[in-house]
Parts: structure tokens; C-alpha cells; sequence
């Protein structure tokens, strides 16, 4: 009885129900379903008491009271519909109309707009206003990603909240008051923001609109399939809104608390435009004396399946390589390694990139634990950008369940919330607050010596929790399922072959005959840009499953037209190691195939006996649920002997590739709607390091290494880095950050000062 | 004796017969001579569908899609798209970049008349749309959209050729060569008029 007191029970139109103390009314009316209508309110931003439209009746009140921040009250008895109640409701939305536009018809909100509803279940038929309407501005440019319609907008500040609560940037604000009041950016500049498209979706009219989506349709024409987005490994859960054979939006699912916490990253949301690009490939292509041709599926399996006999006969299994994994899915992962090993084949490896482990090992936490870290360690790049919706946790962890968020070997912009950048892993201990017990280490899978040093030097904190967070969406599914040098399906340990950059170096020494790379590119993603380029000229046979003909394409034999995200079915495991499920919301375009029709096909040619469906699906999940990997956070078992980043420098600043939520040179590159949201390239440094160089923001320069040269990169002084780098954007097509080589001493040559650079449409 | 009674029965009943078709001699020919000749409509009959302009030459279709919701046959597709300054093709922000309405489907109820919010669609009392394939059945806005130089801002009949005068007029005429240039409302009736000129020259 001694939880008596933290419940009350109250009366909502005569249904009675307890709830804890402390519950708000419009959440308790949910719970007995009685709808009260809101705008200002929303479950994940809290109440405001703007909008004034929740307004219900209270016995003993007298006057009506606003649902939204009365917190129920022992015995408290409410009408939440009557006729003083939508007496209240109608002259709150005669307010509201009063110079609201008659935009319905074009609006882009209209036929799911919260005033439109509550209009039809509430308002009056008829205006009494009988002067004009404040006109305002209709199309305001917000940013690259946002249009605001300021007639429209009442003034809610869900957007607001959103920007200062969720993301903390606080970049919008309500400019001026009364009826002039607008949402406006506090400095005016764009509202540019990782995670900008969410506003569109907590506006309940429809003010904030999305630029790739306005005018496209109207919602009922949409066909919404609900699917796992295959962008990052966060694995957000979203609905895909197709029409006429296009994506016409994503959308986020509001009470997918478990993973994305209800919000999408604009790489989610806005990229979706690359599934109808013209450059798609449609056909397979061959490669003749320098010349493609185009070849039908058939052809192509026989040239493929020829390809990979006669490199096994001629140089042995060790002579066969087969790169991917890290964007497909766990089926298709599971029937390449299958398919491959079945040939006897051991280099097979899902690492394009710099990334070494994807699977946490012993110690792996789930996204709850992050938010409830007392302490939060990022070792190497945040997943700011690797994993925007993970950082958005990581966010709410330090501004809300007041986390203390440590950086160690950071090289990207400071974080929006409140951190400490440390030098090495030894301080990390003692910048932990005191009697933190649940500690999380978010880990990019980079440099495996530093997250060793940064695990050891935590052993003392038995709530050690560990994430890796990984650009490649399935890369942790890649490794369960056994698309790894030295481990098979489920961890199971097997006869070592070389991982990719073993197969580099092999194709250099012209060891490797045959190579099989499923959507990677590792052209413009593996750190030694002058090795990779010269391993794929090498390699004699060279196929590339991809659906553009990406950097690494263009060096292929055989090009084959692959499906993307929205196209397939199957199963992912995210950063967290849930299995998410992926369900196909479009048609592939016709003459591409997915990986596994791909892999079926081939398997045949090649004359090798593949699972039955059954069969593989019991093993996908037979190797999800029961994987207990004995390892931890960069363990040599896991991430081989190759290392990235430990440069041995002599003198110079060492060069360092970040990553950017909109680079790389597949989906992003080949899609024209976010041409303007793909960042510019830049070469930022630290505020001592540009003193030193006599450098300062908006200077233009070269990088050069050895005989390489990336050119025309804007010089960017951000504090938080260290002194000795020099950190670019990784993944540009045109300014490839891997071209300087591997662990390259940049030099900082041919500078231009911003102020001689003449502006931008201004001709000198 | 009974068989002779019965013929001379018959030949009444037949005479009788005769008398009718007879009397039909005197009276006045119900069919015309299609398509040479045509006959005056109801004046609000429900024909091929055009989409208006303003006076200004700016499409009234704003491609909202509510005459596709009110559609009962699913017969009109409607695709929107953002005015630009450089290319304003309707006043406001949006104008409709496809407009289909496949004239097969359609049941000519008049439904999405009434839903247009702009009085963008309207019926007009054209009704020839003859044609050999199904897929030349779905009228786009290049043979839906009233040409920019005719007939601008006012509906059909209320235009000074009003009504189609092919329609229309053409009853008393005998020869198809003195047909007036009526007001075409789409590319097709200037195709139609040439091919019926075609013909009769």
C-alpha cells in the first residue's frame, strides 16, 4: 500500500482510470481513448500551453483548463467533450483562421493537418472576420532543406522547441510578436541542421515544408510501407511514401522509441531521390578492350562464372577475393560468404573503409543504455555523422539525463552539447564524474590501439557499456553472418585469409586473379587511394555489383545493375544488434537484380548447391540470436594487424578524413534533389595550428604529399582539433580524400586569401 | 378455302403495313446525314473535359487533385509542381505539371467540374473522340488545355463562337466545306477539321 500515494485516480467522461501522480491529462485521456485535440503539445517536446486548443472541462474549475499541462489530480473528474468545452475549442480556432490562408487545396500538409481536422470537428463554418487577412511571405527560404509558408504558420513552436529540447542547436527562434510573429533563424543564416526535415513532420499545418517533397503529391495518393532506413547502422524505423513509382517522402514512426527515438537524420529522409536517377545502371556491362558493352544477365553470369574458375585454376582459392557485406543485408551476406566459401575462397572481407570491427564483442550495450550513461566516451570520430540519430541520443544522455560526454582522438567539430576533449587514453578515468558507474564508450572502429588503451584504462567499471558506431548500415550484420576474414557464420572461427587490405596488396603484386566488390567503393573510401587505385587496375577480373557506375565501377570488367534499400526484403542488424525487419516499397528499375537474385544466379552458373529459403532463413536467425563473439573493443582477433591512422610523421601536420553525413559518391553523389546540402571541401585546422600557418576561415589552399596534390580546399579554423592535423572530408568524388595516400604528411601550399578571392558572382 | 381466307387476311395485314411506311414519307426525317450534318445539343450536355485559362493567359489548375478525389471513375491523374518565377504557369505556387484523364473511364458525370475550387475543368459539349488504340484515349494538357491565344477567361459558352459552332450550327448545312473555323479547344479539333476537309475536298 505504500505505492498508494504515487497513483490517483481520476474521472475522464466517465471512465475512471489510475495513473501515476504526476501525469499530464492529455496523456491520461489517451489511456481511455479520448482524443483532445493539440497542437502546441507533443509527447517527445513536453507541454508549452501555447495553442490554447486542449481546452477541457474540470469539475470544480470554473473556467475551461488546458489538458496539456494540468497534471491530473486525485478524484479530479474531467469532460473532455461538451458543448462548453467545444464552445471553448470553436473560438480558440476562430483565432487561429483568423489569418490563416485558404490554402487548402494546395497546401502540402492538406488531408493530414491538425487544423483542418480540428477545424472540421470543431470550428465554425464561417468566418466573422470581415477585413482582409494579414498577407505575409509565402515561400521563405529556411535553409537548404526547409520552406516556411509564414501565413500559415500558428505559431506552436513545436519547431522551436524541437531545435532548442531534441537537437539543442537552437538555431530558429519566433521573430517579433503578436500577429507579425514568424519563425525566423536567430542570426539569419540558413537553418541548416543534420536533423532539419523532423520540423516538417512536428508542424501540424503546414507552414515548414520540405523543399524535396513540395507539390510532389497529396497524402492520399502515397503507399506507405513501413521499413528499416538502410542509410546508417542506426536502423532507424521509418514509413516510405511511394507514388507512382517514386519516393515521394520518408517519414519518421513518432513511437519507435526503441530505436530512432522518433526522429530521422536528413540522409534518411532526403536521400531518396539517387532510386530514379538517370545515371542508374539498367543492364550488365562488360568491359571489352577498354570499351563497355552491354550484356544480358545471362552472358553476364557465364563471363562471371568463367571468370572465378579459371583464377581457382590457375592461382589457387588464395587468388580469389570478395569484398561487401557492410550494405546488404543479412541474407545476402550469409549466401555470399556461403557461395564463396563453398568455392574454397578465404579472402573475403566487408572493410572498404578505415572502419576495423563493427561488432562490440563482450560488453555490448543497447541504445537505452547510452541514454542512461552517467558518463559517455567517444573514442575517435562521434557518430555525429557516422550516426546522426545515435548522436541525437547522445545529445539528450548530457542536456537532459545530465551525462558527462568525454572525447578522446576526436577530429570532428565540436559536438552541440557541452563536452572535454582529452589528449589520451590514460585521463580518461579521471574525467569521469565522480561515482559515475554506467559508462558508455562509443568507438568509430578506427584505431583499434586507442580503444584498447581507452577499454583497459576503464576496467575498473563493471557498467562498461560499448558501442561501435559504423557508417555501413549491415556491417554488423556482414560479420554475424560470417563475411570475415577470419571468422564464419556466427563467429565461428575458420581458416584465416588475407582481409581487404591483404587483397590489395596482393593485387599489387599481381597475386590476385579475380575480385568481387558488393556495394562498396572502396575506390574513394579505402585510406591509401594510390594502393587501391593501382590493386583495381591490376586485378584481371575485376566485377562490381553496384547500382551506379561508382569510382570503383569504372575500373571494373563487369558491372552489375544492383538494387538499393527500398527495393529489397530481408532482415538488417543495427548499431545495437537488433534485427530489423527491410521490406521492399518500390519496383527496382527493370534489368537490375538484388544481391541475392544476383548471388542465386551465379551460384548456379558456377554449378554450387545454395540453402533453400527456409533453410537460409533459419540460419540467418539461428546465427542472430545465438552469437556470443568472446572478443572485445579492438581486439587483434577482429581487426587483423592492419592499422589505419598511426602515421609516422616527420613534421608537417598529419591528415586526417572525417566523415559528412551527405558525402561519398553513391547514393548521395548520384542524387540531384541534396545538391546543395553535399559539403563543400574543405581542410579544417586548429585555431593554434592557423595562427601558426597565418590562416583564418574562408582561405582557399592546396594539400600536398609526396607527388599528390588535392586542390582548392577551403580552410576552416575549428577549435577542439589538435594541433598537428589537418582534417578534410572524406568521400568527395571530386576531391577524393584518399588521393594523398596513405598516411600522408600534408603540406599546406599555393594559400589564397578569402579577401583576395574575388566573391561569388561578383566578376572582378 | 380456309388457306385463300387466311392470304386475303394477310394481304390487309400487309396492306396496312404498307400504309405505315407510307405515311412515313410525309414526315420529317429523324437521322441526319453524319457527319456532314449535326444535331444541336442540350446546352449543358456533358462532353470532352478542357482545363481554362485566366485572362492573363495563366492556367486556372492549381493541381490540388480534388477533381481526382471526387472522381467516381479514378479517370484523372493529377501531378503538382512549384511555380518558378521563371516559368509561372499558374498564379500562386503550384500548377499542375500532369494532367491526365482517361476519356474511356470517365462516365462524363460532371463531379470534378464541381470540385474544382479554381472552375479550372470544365465539360464541354464536345463528344467525337474516336480512335483506334485505348492509350490515345487518355487526354494530356497538350490536347486538354485551351490554346494561351484563344477563348481565354470565360467559359465555353460564353464565348463569342460560343458553343462550338461544328457543333452547333452545323445542322443546316449541307456541305462540310462551308463549316465555320470554330473555336477548337484542343489541338485534336483543328486535326478533326482538317481531316473532315480532307475528306469532303
Amino acid at each position: 500500500m505504500a505505492e498508494q500515494p504515487q497513483s490517483v485516480s481520476v474521472n475522464i467522461d466517465g471512465a475512471k482510470i489510475s495513473v501515476p501522480k504526476g501525469t499530464l491529462l492529455v496523456e491520461a485521456a489517451k489511456l481511455v481513448q479520448k482524443e483532445i485535440p493539440v497542437y502546441c503539445y507533443h509527447p517527445k517536446l513536453g507541454p508549452a500551453g501555447l495553442c490554447r486548443i486542449c481546452l477541457v472541462e474540470i469539475e470544480g474549475m470554473p473556467k475551461l483548463q488546458i489538458a496539456c499541462n494540468t497534471p491530473v489530480t486525485d478524484g479530479m473528474v474531467v469532460h473532455t467533450y461538451n458543448d462548453k468545452v467545444n464552445a471553448g475549442r470553436r473560438a480558440v480556432l476562430e483565432f487561429f483562421l483568423l489569418n490563416h490562408p485558404l490554402d487548402c487545396p494546395i497546401c502540402d500538409k492538406g488531408g493530414e493537418c491538425d487544423l483542418q481536422d480540428f477545424s472540421m470537428a470543431y470550428g465554425q463554418g464561417a468566418s466573422r472576420l470581415a477585413e482582409p487577412k494579414v498577407s505575409k511571405p509565402k515561400a521563405v527560404d529556411l535553409g537548404p532543406t526547409i520552406v516556411l509558408d509564414e501565413e500559415r504558420c500558428i505559431v506552436c513552436q513545436r519547431c522551436v522547441r524541437f531545435d532548442d529540447i531534441i537537437t539543442g542547436e537552437r538555431s530558429l527562434i519566433v521573430k517579433d510578436r503578436g500577429y507579425r510573429d514568424i519563425i525566423a533563424t536567430a542570426t539569419d543564416d540558413p537553418y541548416r541542421s543534420n536533423f532539419s526535415g523532423n520540423v516538417t513532420e512536428l508542424c501540424p499545418v503546414g507552414a515548414l515544408t520540405s523543399k524535396t517533397y513540395r507539390f510532389k503529391s497529396r497524402p492520399w495518393d502515397l503507399h506507405r510501407t513501413t521499413t528499416t532506413c538502410t542509410q546508417c547502422a542506426v536502423g532507424c524505423q521509418m514509413q516510405v511514401d511511394e507514388r507512382v513509382g517514386e519516393v515521394a517522402r520518408t517519414m519518421s514512426i513518432p513511437d519507435d522509441d526503441a530505436v530512432s527515438d522518433g526522429w530521422l537524420c536528413d540522409r534518411g529522409r532526403y536521400n531518396i531521390g539517387f532510386y530514379r536517377d538517370e545515371r542508374r545502371l539498367q543492364t550488365p556491362l562488360y568491359r571489352v578492350d577498354g570499351q563497355w558493352t552491354q550484356v544480358g544477365w545471362d552472358d553476364a553470369f557465364a563471363l562471371w562464372a568463367k571468370a572465378l574458375r579459371e583464377a581457382v585454376a590457375s592461382g589457387g582459392e588464395q587468388s580469389v577475393g570478395v569484398l561487401g557485406g557492410g550494405r546488404l543485408l543479412n541474407e545476402e551476406a550469409y549466401l555470399l560468404q556461403h557461395l564463396f566459401r563453398s568455392l574454397g575462397v578465404r579472402n573475403l572481407d566487408w572493410r572498404a573503409g578505415t572502419q576495423r570491427q563493427a561488432t562490440p564483442g563482450s560488453n555490448a550495450g543497447s541504445l537505452q543504455d547510452l541514454e542512461n550513461a552517467q558518463a559517455i566516451v567517444l573514442v575517435g570520430e562521434s557518430p555525429a555523422q557516422l550516426a546522426p540519430v545515435m548522436d541525437l541520443r547522445i545529445r539528450k544522455a548530457v542536456s537532459r539525463h545530465r551525462a558527462k560526454l568525454i572525447r578522446v582522438g576526436a577530429i570532428d567539430p565540436l559536438p552541440v552539447v557541452a563536452c572535454t576533449t582529452l589528449e589520451s587514453a590514460a585521463e580518461v578515468p579521471k574525467a569521469l564524474p565522480a561515482g559515475a558507474e554506467r559508462v558508455a564508450l562509443v568507438w568509430d572502429g578506427v584505431d583499434p590501439k586507442l580503444a584498447r588503451e581507452v577499454v583497459a584504462a576503464l576496467s575498473d567499471f563493471s557498467g562498461l557499456k560499448t558501442f561501435i558506431a559504423s557508417g555501413q548500415n549491415n556491417a554488423r550484420g556482414a560479420e554475424v553472418m560470417g563475411m570475415h576474414p577470419a571468422f564464419g557464420p556466427g563467429f565461428a572461427e575458420v581458416d584465416g585469409g588475407k582481409d581487404f587490405s591483404g587483397m590489395v596488396a596482393a593485387a599489387r603484386s599481381h597475386s590476385l586473379r579475380a575480385l568481387s566488390i558488393f556495394g562498396a567503393n572502396p575506390a574513394l573510401h579505402y585510406p591509401d587511394g594510390v594502393a587501391i587505385r593501382e590493386a583495381l587496375r591490376n586485378v584481371p577480373f575485376l566485377a562490381v555489383a553496384d547500382l551506379f557506375l561508382t569510382e570503383t565501377a569504372q575500373a571494373a570488367n563487369l558491372v552489375l545493375p544492383a538494387c538499393g534499400g527500398f527495393e529489397k526484403t530481408g532482415t538488417t542488424v543495427n548499431v545495437t544488434a537488433v534485427a530489423l525487419p527491410v521490406n521492399a516499397a518500390l519496383e527496382p528499375p527493370e534489368g537490375a537484380l538484388t544481391d541475392l537474385e544476383m548471388l542465386g544466379c551465379l551460384a548456379r552458373a558456377l554449378e554450387v548447391q545454395l540453402p533453400s529459403v527456409t533453410e537460409l532463413e533459419n540460419s540467418v536467425i539461428k546465427h542472430l540470436v545465438a552469437t556470443a563473439p568472446s572478443f572485445g573493443l579492438g581486439d587483434a582477433k577482429v581487426c587483423g594487424t592492419t592499422q589505419f591512422g598511426q602515421a609516422s610523421r616527420t613534421g608537417g601536420p598529419k591528415l586526417i578524413a572525417r566523415t559528412d553525413i551527405f558525402s561519398g559518391g553513391g547514393t548521395v553523389a548520384h542524387d540531384g534533389r541534396i545538391e546543395s546540402l553535399r559539403p563543400l571541401p574543405e581542410a579544417a585546422v586548429s585555431p593554434a595550428c592557423a595562427q601558426q600557418l597565418g590562416l583564418s576561415t574562408g582561405d582557399c589552399c592546396d594539400l600536398r604529399s609526396g607527388d599528390q596534390t588535392m586542390h582548392d580546399l577551403l580552410v576552416e579554423v575549428r577549435p577542439g582539433l589538435a594541433d598537428d592535423v589537418v582534417v578534410v572530408v572524406a568521400g568527395l568524388p571530386d576531391d577524393p580524400a584518399n588521393a594523398l595516400g596513405f598516411e600522408p604528411v600534408a603540406e599546406l601550399i599555393n594559400v589564397r586569401r578569402a579577401r583576395e578571392l574575388a566573391p561569388v558572382g561578383v566578376s572582378p | 378455302m380456309a388457306r385463300m381466307h387466311k392470304s386475303l387476311y394477310n394481304v390487309g395485314a400487309l396492306l396496312k403495313g404498307l400504309a405505315t411506311t407510307f405515311g412515313f414519307m410525309f414526315v420529317r426525317r429523324p437521322t441526319i446525314e453524319y457527319p456532314s450534318v449535326k444535331k444541336q445539343h442540350a446546352p449543358r450536355f456533358h462532353g470532352l473535359h478542357e482545363l481554362r485559362r485566366y485572362a492573363d493567359a495563366k492556367e486556372r489548375c492549381i493541381g490540388c487533385e480534388l477533381c481526382a478525389v471526387a472522381c467516381p471513375a479514378n479517370a484523372i491523374t493529377v501531378i503538382g509542381a512549384e511555380n518558378t518565377p521563371q516559368d509561372r504557369r499558374s498564379p500562386g505556387e503550384r500548377y499542375a505539371a500532369r494532367y491526365e484523364i482517361d476519356e474511356l473511364r470517365c462516365i462524363f458525370c460532371g463531379m470534378c467540374e464541381e470540385a474544382c475550387p479554381t472552375d479550372a475543368i470544365v465539360l464541354t459539349p464536345r463528344f467525337e473522340m474516336a480512335g483506334l488504340r485505348r492509350g490515345a484515349f487518355v487526354y494530356a494538357k497538350d490536347r486538354l488545355l485551351v490554346p494561351p491565344t484563344e477563348g481565354v477567361g470565360t467559359a465555353p459558352d460564353e464565348r463569342p463562337n460560343g458553343i462550338p459552332s461544328d457543333l452547333g450550327r452545323v445542322a443546316e448545312i449541307k456541305s462540310t466545306t462551308d463549316v465555320q473555323t470554330g473555336y477548337d479547344a484542343t489541338n485534336r479539333g483543328t486535326i478533326l477539321k482538317k481531316q473532315r476537309k480532307g475528306l469532303a475536298g
